[in-house]
């Protein structure tokens, strides 16, 4: 009875709220000036970004010296977690030493060789059509780095060094990454351009398709940038604890 | 025409059901292993299936990009198809593993094999 009393309660206020809320809520008829401004330059006015995109374009071009600074926030953090897991050169050896094998039962690590292709494939479209559809760099790497995330829980990440994507070789696609970036935000200073700038420095279609600019790049490099970085991170953060404990001379 | 709209709205109605199923289920079974499944019903019934019946669903109106409405939610229903159960065996062995779970079976054919 008692749990009955709550059960009422709760479905009470939640159709009273809901009921208020449809009743009171007016969707928005207008659109601020701002806004107003994105979704007529992105693609076609004369501030274009020339990507249909309009929040890529805001987050790349618009925006990018904010965007710039949030990828530099995110990239101190990673190098945070690298730092707070340094281990020598002999250490980081012994700590690859191991054999990849299924820790799953079979079903599960077919279903994961499946899916990581999958994550491949969508991750790059998350990450390339950034101008054209919803998403960006920093989604589409964020979605590659869960594959190497499956692989690990699935065949250990012994399988990952084995296959040749170590830490050492993560850091570096990461560095890439970060100076693809950097270069292309440098680049229209050449042409006396100012920094970071878009049009019309960079073509805006290649081969009949949108590219935006320089948006293309960023988001491409950004997508690298993300995906290896967390990948490093990962690969520190599945070193067994005993390796860690003999790393650190703690007792058993 | 209509019979698609038909085959999705019953696919999407029975999604609901089997839903419901997994939602009893999950709170009156007794141990992991069993609400395991019932969590598995909820997934594929209530997930895969209805996303199949969307699909029916999409193709049997005249709304615009139908296609690609089907094409999206047919591949996400495979997804699910696929990686449901590989999840709920992954938490069942390693349930096993651990032996965390209290449990009493009338036959353990795990153990028989394992003879």
């Amino acid at each position: 009875m008692k749990r009955l009393i709550g059960l009422i309660i709760i479905l009470t206020i939640t159709l009273g709220v809901a009921y208020y809320v449809s009743q009171n809520l007016t969707p928005q008829k207008s659109l601020h000036p701002l806004g107003k401004f994105y979704l007529k330059n992105s693609y076609f006015g004369d501030y274009s970004a020339k990507s249909p995109e309009a929040v890529t374009s805001i987050v790349w071009d618009y925006r990018g010296l904010d965007t710039l600074f949030e990828t530099a926030v995110f990239f101190i953090a990673i190098i945070g977690s690298l730092t707070l897991f340094r281990l020598s050169k002999e250490q980081s050896e012994e700590a690859k030493q191991g054999e990849p094998k299924r820790e799953l039962p079979e079903p599960v690590c077919a279903v994961t060789k499946i899916i990581v292709a999958m994550i491949l494939a969508v991750s790059a479209s998350i990450a390339l059509h950034g101008q054209l559809t919803p998403g960006g760099g920093f989604q589409g790497g964020s979605a590659l780095a869960v594959a190497p995330l499956l692989i690990i829980a699935a065949y250990s990440k012994y399988a990952l060094e084995k296959n040749g994507l170590d830490k050492t070789r993560a850091i570096i696609i990461r560095s890439i990454g970060l100076l693809g970036i950097a270069l292309t935000a440098l680049t229209p200073l050449l042409v006396k351009g100012y920094f970071m700038q878009n049009q019309p420095i960079f073509p805006g279609k290649a081969l009949g398709a949108p590219l935006g600019g320089s948006l293309v790049y960023y988001n491409l490099f950004e997508y690298l940038a993300v995906g290896a970085g967390f990948t490093a991170v990962f690969l520190l953060l599945s070193i067994p604890e005993e390796k860690f404990r003999k790393f650190l001379g703690v007792k058993q | 025409m209509s019979i698609l709209l038909t085959l999705g709205a019953i696919l999407i109605l029975t999604g609901g059901i089997c839903d419901l199923f997994g939602a009893i289920g999950l709170l009156k079974f007794p141990n992991f292993y069993v609400r395991l499944h019932a969590a598995t019903v909820g997934t594929i019934g209530g997930a895969a299936v209805p996303l199949f019946g969307v699909t029916l669903l999409a193709l049997g109106t005249d709304i615009p990009n139908k296609e690609a409405i089907a094409g999206a939610s047919l591949i996400t229903g495979m997804i699910i198809l696929l990686v449901a159960p590989a999840g709920a065996t992954a938490l069942a062995y390693a349930a096993h593993k651990a032996r965390i779970i209290e449990w009493k079976p009338k036959t353990d054919q795990l153990k028989e094999a394992r003879k």
